[in-house]
């Protein structure tokens, strides 16, 4: 036995409801600002690459920043824009299901939002397989590929997020017994919903950043 | 319906995160430990390995070059997530897709705990002092061998190309050392006690982050495998475009470091923030945390954009992109740019938890509140605001627009303000005190000694024409090292000796301490205060060979690095001796503190307080006859600091 385990029996360790209560508070703030400060993280990440875009824009070493004005595949571009959209706004239009007391509808909203996501995450990879130029060949060509790999990561986090998050409601919904967890007070239902809350603003994030870069990359 | 959980049939069971009863682990060694970790990495980097050469092969520039970096970036992305598989890191994110909630923390019992995937703050904070130590005797070494080849111009130890590696190595292990040696092991130690918190927000991110951390170590030492790297820690283009495999550990080094830096600062800030105790308001704040919340942001800013910039570099090194490649559209100063927007701030992150350490320490051996506290706090949060504004100054000679020096030129001198600030909050404390010179002590005493030196130099480096005149000379590399190791590592040091009595239960040997901090205090000075000499006397960095007349000044200093060198000797014989040979028990309260972490059982139990206690003052009341009780624990009358004042007191008396 642990010196650690031998003094917490000697104290005898409990917890009071008050304390409960405080740590089911601590649990759900923690949530809300680790979901805010997610996004300023990403916020940097995806600001390094803007940065890196408009650095070599305008630096345009060797009249090489982007040659015979090159631009990767729309097609593409736009499908994979369209399906990270969708699965966005899946996630902020199951919220307001599930603030409702629509359960099903939003696992159903969200459902949807993951194969979209999958779909687009398997769209990024495959794109790479009809770029119709060097990834050295130019700043643009460059910053491209760093922009692809950056959005698979971002589309992965956008799968992964929402699938746990409803994979979570299915066994939710099951030990809760038909008990509609988007009114229970019971703190699992109730970190279940910070966490939606926070998914949610993620997600508004996402399609606001990935508009600005699907405009940078095949609009501009 | 809504509320019939709560009156409900059957509940279910309360979740992990509001419970307080650990699960025990099992202590099999079938279970995952250290040794699946390595047993993972292991084949994870043989599997990356194949993969990357099979890949490789299909593409004529690989065949031809003999140098398949993109198989180098495969076997270390696949040992890191093998490593990481091993250690049972991965778990919990696996479970999660299909639907699970976590499981409670398990305690697991005995020494074997320190080796496995743990969520107990106070062991990860075991583990990081662990890990931080290894990295920085890595580091160590590597230092002995570079002054060796100082010591003469002409008799040559290593050849140009391994010393610049040596250098790089050195530079690179430190840095990322340095970057976590205060909050790895102190911060996640001590900060849930501080706020009087039972738990960290989230267990599961921090004990990923030191595992992560620990397989950065593993990626950047891989690269002397792979011949090394030529661009000392900073990895400037175009060297980097055109160095060989072993920059692709670097820059993959330094993007795995960086995950592991992100998760440490996302966890402390969200538990900084969310799990103070009741009563623990900003201004009870101990200084020490503000100093973890403000490195805490830096690193969770300024760190995804080191992961960006390691990921441009290794496009360019494996899938030919061009961001660095000046010649194909790219710049290299674009990684200059990127670089030094994290590596700036980086500084603070090495220097604030260093000033925290010191101001929670010099109240308690002056037994006189901290002065001007909130003032203190601000300088902190000052500073890493400012220290995202200044990075253009290590382009002063490269990339910049000459117009805009004198802009960063402010900013820069700016960023001395709050500084100051702290500064003189810790003479204000000192002013008219009668100080215990405790280890500790001294070793804080050294930090404001040093510091002045490393602080008053880089005042001097921020005026465009002193910086134009000494760069990338031994001015700019005494000065660094006056700041991160005077400063940093004496804090850390000071800080270890005065909190692992509470970390471990036993006393550190205080006539083994005063050996090494003398030692480590005076040999420190004679190593790099000649190197100021040395650089305004032109001396270069990063070169194996200087002028003749250079050779004393080098002399006298090597040989007090080897001195130097030793007395970390001093402190690892200190350690063994103190702690597993002739082990003495600490009382509960050495240093007759009143911090929240010194008023907690020692062993400090699993949960870490047996109520959640509710603070009534700051923990700065020294001497203060009437002060107000510190907090009420809920097992007795609220501890009152008075008490604790007179007992420390009564001794002088």
């Amino acid at each position: 036995m642990s010196d650690a385990f031998k003094a917490a029996d000697k104290i005898r360790i409990s917890d009071t409801p008050e304390e409960r209560e405080f740590e089911l508070r601590a649990h759900i703030g923690a949530i809300w600002s680790g979901g805010r400060l997610f996004i300023g993280m990403y916020t940097f990440l995806l600001a390094s690459l803007v940065f890196s875009y408009f650095y070599l824009r305008s630096s345009n070493n060797g009249i090489l920043w982007r040659p015979n004005h090159v631009t990767a595949p729309t097609a593409y571009g736009w499908t994979i824009y369209t399906l990270t959209l969708l699965a966005a706004s899946m996630a902020i239009f199951g919220q307001a299901r599930l603030r409702r007391g629509n359960v099903s509808e939003w696992q159903a909203a969200i459902w949807v939002g993951v194969v979209a996501a999958l779909f687009a995450l398997f769209m990024q990879i495959w794109e790479f397989t009809a770029v119709p130029f060097y990834p050295g060949s130019s700043g643009y060509a460059s910053t491209f590929i760093g922009y692809s790999v950056m959005n698979i990561l971002t589309i992965f986090i956008v799968a992964y997020w929402l699938e746990t998050t409803v994979a979570r409601s299915h066994w939710l919904v099951k030990e809760f017994r038909g008990v509609e967890i988007q009114f229970s007070k019971h703190p699992s239902a109730q970190s279940f919903r910070a966490n939606v809350a926070s998914m949610t603003y993620f997600m508004g994030f996402v399609a606001l950043s990935s508009t600005l870069l699907f405009a940078m990359f095949y609009l501009l | 319906m809504t509320t019939s959980v709560e009156a409900g049939v059957e509940a279910p069971k309360p979740p992990a995160f509001i419970d307080i009863k650990p699960r025990r682990g099992q202590n099999g060694w079938l279970s995952q430990h250290v040794g699946t970790a390595a047993l993972g990495g292991f084949l994870g980097y043989i599997l990356g390995h194949w993969l990357g050469n099979f890949i490789g092969s299909s593409y004529p520039y690989i065949a031809n070059s003999g140098q398949n970096s993109l198989a180098v970036l495969l076997a270390l992305l696949f040992m890191v997530v093998g490593w990481l598989l091993g250690i049972g890191a991965l778990n919990h994110p696996i479970a999660k897709i299909l639907g699970r909630e976590a499981k409670g923390e398990v305690e697991y019992t005995g020494w074997t705990r320190y080796f496995r995937y743990n969520l107990d703050h106070k062991v990860v904070g075991i583990q990081y002092v662990v890990g931080v130590l290894i990295f920085f005797f890595t580091g160590g070494l590597l230092a002995m061998a570079i002054r060796t080849e100082l010591l003469n111009p002409t008799v040559h130890v290593f050849s140009a190309d391994t010393y610049i590696k040596i250098v790089s190595e050195h530079g690179t292990i430190m840095m990322m050392m340095a970057s976590s040696v205060v909050v790895g092991p102190l911060g996640n130690y001590f900060v849930p006690l501080m706020i009087g918190s039972r738990r960290m927000a989230f267990p599961r991110i921090e004990a990923f982050s030191l595992w992560t951390f620990i397989a950065g170590y593993f990626v950047i030492f891989s690269a002397l495998a792979y011949g090394g790297f030529p661009t000392g820690w900073t990895g400037y283009a175009p060297l980097q475009t055109q160095a060989g495999p072993g920059m692709v550990s670097y820059l993959f080094g330094f993007a795995v470091i960086s995950v592991g830096m992100m998760t440490a600062g996302f966890n402390l800030a969200v538990t900084i923030i969310n799990y103070r105790a009741p009563g623990m308001t900003w201004s009870r704040v101990p200084v020490f945390v503000w100093s973890i919340i403000a490195t805490a942001a830096l690193l969770t800013l300024a760190s995804p954009v080191l992961t960006a910039a390691g990921l441009f570099g290794l496009l360019d090194k494996t899938a030919q992109t061009s961001f660095y490649v000046t010649e194909h559209g790219g710049s290299s100063y674009l990684w200059q740019n990127l670089f030094w927007f994290f590596g700036h701030p980086e500084v603070y992150i090495m220097a604030l938890p260093g000033f925290g350490i010191v101001g929670e320490i010099i109240p308690v051996f002056t037994r006189k509140p901290l002065f001007a506290y909130r003032i203190a706090a601000a300088g902190m949060i000052g500073v890493a605001l400012l220290s995202f504004f200044v990075w253009q100054h290590h382009l002063f000679q490269s990339g910049i627009d000459p117009d805009m020096r004198p802009l960063f030129m402010l900013t820069t001198e700016l960023i001395s303000i709050p500084t100051g600030f702290i500064f003189l909050v810790g003479m204000g404390t000192l002013y008219r005190a009668k100080i215990r010179y405790e280890v500790p002590m001294l070793f804080c005493m050294a930090v404001y000694f040093n510091f002045l030196i490393g602080g008053i130099s880089g005042v001097f480096l921020s005026d465009v024409p002193v910086n134009v005149t000494v760069h990338g000379g031994f001015f700019v590399l005494s000065h660094f090292h006056y700041t991160i190791m005077g400063g940093l590592i004496f804090a850390f040091f000071g800080g270890l000796y005065f909190w692992l009595p509470k970390m471990t239960g036993r006393t550190m040997n205080k006539k083994l301490g005063l050996w090494h901090f003398w030692t480590m205090f005076g040999f420190f000075n004679l190593t790099f205060f000649p190197m100021f000499i040395i650089g305004l006397l032109g001396q270069p960095r990063r070169v194996f060979s200087y002028a003749r007349n250079l050779q004393t000044l080098n002399e006298f200093s090597s040989i007090a690095a080897f001195f130097l060198g030793a007395s970390f000797l001093i402190f690892v014989a200190n350690l063994m001796w103190s702690q597993f040979i002739a082990p003495e028990k600490a009382p509960a309260n050495p240093w007759d503190s009143l911090g929240l972490e010194w008023q907690t059982a020692t062993p400090i139990p699993h949960y870490n307080f047996e109520r959640i206690p509710v603070i009534m003052t700051d923990p700065y009341h020294y001497s203060e006859v009437g002060a107000p009780a510190l907090a009420d624990f809920g097992n007795g009358p609220p501890v009152h600091a008075s008490s604790a004042v007179a007992a420390a007191i009564e001794p002088e008396q």
